[in-house]
């Protein structure tokens, strides 16, 4: 395929399953079942921009030895985690948490397991940074970008001018931005489809939506209410993981990490942010035993009488339920020399 | 298609909040009280009666003899709220039925064993709080909610049909409800907040000039600005309309003397944030919100009958005092709007 053809069917692809055309810059349609999606104000969303973001996210030249892009621990292939435990950086460092999918990151107003980040373009230049995972500062990201004619020329037609660290950060939330997931056999059964959910699925929803208090954090569109919860994960060790506390200080934030949403599920194993859980079946045993004592143990953790059918009926919805047809399976595009 | 009417009809509107104080300068009223988070103003007298919530008991002034309190009602049981920063709580909403029959939403039990309780104040002497004309509840766990209800923050009264703020089941975020009238009245899961907004906790309540019941929706004590404030049907349950505020934990919401809405922020994320908002809205228009006075940690909030707002205020020790010092910090302020 010729180069310059590449980019106009690839973001053709990207507008359509974002609900853009070349012309409309405002927020996107979203699937069936997720709430509206904000965008910021000063970083509308645009075909060329996204599609500028999409070659950035799958870049490994934003990385010291060119060998991690975002793509790399946030893999579409892998539910847009990486398929293991911790996420892996340059010269093959380990981090001590797992890495979260970026679908329907959109909706997160605070971003990281711990919150640290606001907003899609306050966490976009993070990993890039860190030593342990891209290794690159930020300017040396934007001066080898600068260097490279294809990505100098799209900064200037989106942005007005070379990349700098901010318009760097726009372009990748942008396309961040449009990876989501909704329209799952759940909401076609919601929306009356009553054969869209297996029989033992809809049990599972029963038992998701009543005896087992999921959503008293996995509540909502895109079954996260966003906040933070210590659900005693890591906390029997030595030297836990704070989370949350570590950025706010405030003590009842001890042990608490942001809400993972349960969209694709299935697919994003192993489960809780330092990824110790390698099956649903043991993230609903987990909930099911009241999760782990501590101090700061959720309120909304506690002690569940489901029977074994029951466990295997929720997992069941969680899989089947909340996996989608439509699933945001983008395939990485040329990038520009 | 109901529920498609619903949201059709549910309004959404972003707003940004004006954070730009009026020129309202709070005078404390009340002092030395250790966490209030109730306060109601008596009908006909204008007494000021507030939750002296952590102290476990209800206290009352006269506004125009500030700085004087006596005891009304006490002995309330006392429990912990919060992970760190931890509160004690006893007593929590208050609303009058008439001159004399106060309503007190209860926090000092557990979710599941908690009583919004009837008190005739009729009487000079204090009562103990197990006192009370009529006990009501407990909603105790199972199909209406899995833990039970508790800590009963908020209570508005429309003729005999007293509303609930309760926080308990998380999955529902019920506002309660229970008539008065009723020989026997029990509690009842009314409004399934959370089902209905997607958001947690309904704190704030207060009943609009038309009926509607409105209802500040706390949101998570974790993520910024939040709080919705939503307004629903006492006749068929339904929302309305809810509105983004921008405020981070709508604590406590009262209607002025000019049908002026009212809400006070505790701001958890950041108490240097929290503060009294007005919030002009209408059912199609949206809402604006704009930043009336800063308050550190404000909880509730009623019109006393000079018009003016009184503000229940947890504030903070401070750095200075003394480590044996028994002062508490909280207070009621007095807030004078002029729009």
């Amino acid at each position: 395929m010729p180069r310059l053809i590449a980019p106009v069917v690839v973001s053709a692809i990207l507008f359509s399953a974002a609900g853009l055309s070349a012309q409309d810059s405002s927020p996107p349609k979203v699937p069936l079942g997720l709430p509206p999606l904000s965008v910021p104000k000063d970083n509308p969303q645009t075909p060329a921009k996204i599609a500028l973001g999409k070659q950035l996210y799958f870049d490994k030249r934003l990385s010291r030895d060119n060998t991690v892009a975002c793509a790399s621990c946030h893999d579409p292939a892998k539910g847009w985690s990486n398929g293991e435990r911790f996420a892996t950086g340059v010269r093959g460092q380990v981090g001590g948490r797992s890495a979260p999918t970026i679908i329907n990151a959109a909706y997160w107003p605070l971003q990281f397991w711990d919150g640290r980040a606001k907003h899609l373009e306050g966490q976009a230049l993070g990993p890039i940074a860190n030593s342990i995972e891209m290794d690159l500062t930020i300017k040396e990201a934007v001066e080898r970008l600068n260097k490279i004619e294809g990505y100098k020329k799209q900064f200037q037609a989106v942005f007005g001018s070379d990349a700098t660290g901010e318009t760097l950060a726009k372009a990748i939330a942008s396309f961040e931005r449009t990876v989501l997931s909704g329209d799952a056999p759940y909401d076609r059964f919601k929306a009356g489809d009553k054969s869209a959910l297996s029989e033992a699925a809809q049990r599972g929803m029963t038992v998701f939506f009543k005896k087992a208090n999921c959503t008293a954090c996995h509540g909502g569109g895109n079954f996260s209410d966003g906040a933070f919860h210590n659900a005693g994960i890591g906390m029997d060790a030595k030297e836990p993981d704070v989370g949350r506390f570590a950025v706010t200080k405030l003590l009842g934030d001890r042990g608490s990490f942001r809400t993972p949403t349960l969209r694709e599920i299935g697919r994003t194993a192993p489960y809780m942010h330092d990824g110790s859980l390698k099956t649903l079946e043991d993230v609903v045993e987990h909930y099911v035993k009241g999760g782990i004592k501590n101090p700061q143990l959720d309120e909304e953790i506690f002690s569940l009488r489901l029977d074994a059918k029951q466990q295997a009926d929720l997992v069941t919805f969680l899989k089947e339920g909340l996996s989608s047809k439509s699933y945001p399976m983008i395939k990485a595009p040329e990038l520009p020399k | 298609m109901r529920t498609i009417i619903l949201f059709a009809a549910t309004l959404l509107i972003a707003i940004a909040v004006n954070t730009a104080a009026h020129a309202a300068d709070p005078v404390v009223v009340l002092k030395g009280l250790d966490n209030p988070c109730g306060i109601a103003v008596q009908p006909e007298t204008g007494l000021i009666f507030v939750s002296d919530s952590a102290a476990g008991k209800v206290v009352k002034f006269d506004p125009k003899k500030p700085l004087t309190s006596t005891d009304v009602i006490t002995d309330f049981p006392i429990s912990s709220y919060g992970k760190g920063p931890e509160y004690a709580i006893g007593p929590l909403g208050l609303a009058f039925l008439d001159k004399n029959t106060l309503v007190v939403g209860g926090g000092g039990l557990d979710d599941g064993a908690e009583l919004l309780r009837v008190y005739d104040v009729s009487g000079d002497k204090p009562i103990k709080a197990d006192k009370m004309k009529t006990k009501i509840g407990p909603l105790t766990a199972g199909d209406v909610s899995i833990k039970g209800e508790g800590n009963f923050y908020a209570v508005a009264i429309a003729g005999n049909t007293v509303y609930v703020a309760s926080n308990g089941d998380d999955t529902k975020g019920w506002v309660l409800r229970a008539d008065l009238g009723a020989d026997s009245p029990k509690l009842e899961g009314f409004i399934a907040t959370k089902e209905a907004t997607g958001l947690d906790a309904p704190v704030g309540i207060a009943i609009a000039s038309n009926g509607l019941i409105v209802v500040g929706q706390m949101g998570e004590i974790s993520v910024p600005g939040d709080s919705l404030l939503t307004y629903y049907s006492p006749k068929d349950k339904t929302l309305r309309a809810k509105f983004k505020t921008g405020l981070h934990d709508i604590a406590g919401l009262a209607y002025g003397k000019t049908n002026l809405l009212y809400a006070v922020d505790f701001a958890w994320i950041d108490a240097k944030q929290g503060g009294l908002f007005r919030l002009d809205s209408d059912l199609k228009g949206g809402v604006s919100t704009k930043k009336i006075a800063g308050l550190d940690k404000p909880t509730a909030l009623a019109i006393g009958a000079d018009g003016a707002i009184y503000v229940t205020v947890f504030g903070s020790v401070k750095k200075d005092a003394k480590k044996d010092s028994k002062e508490k910090p909280g207070t009621v302020v007095k807030i004078i709007d002029t729009p």
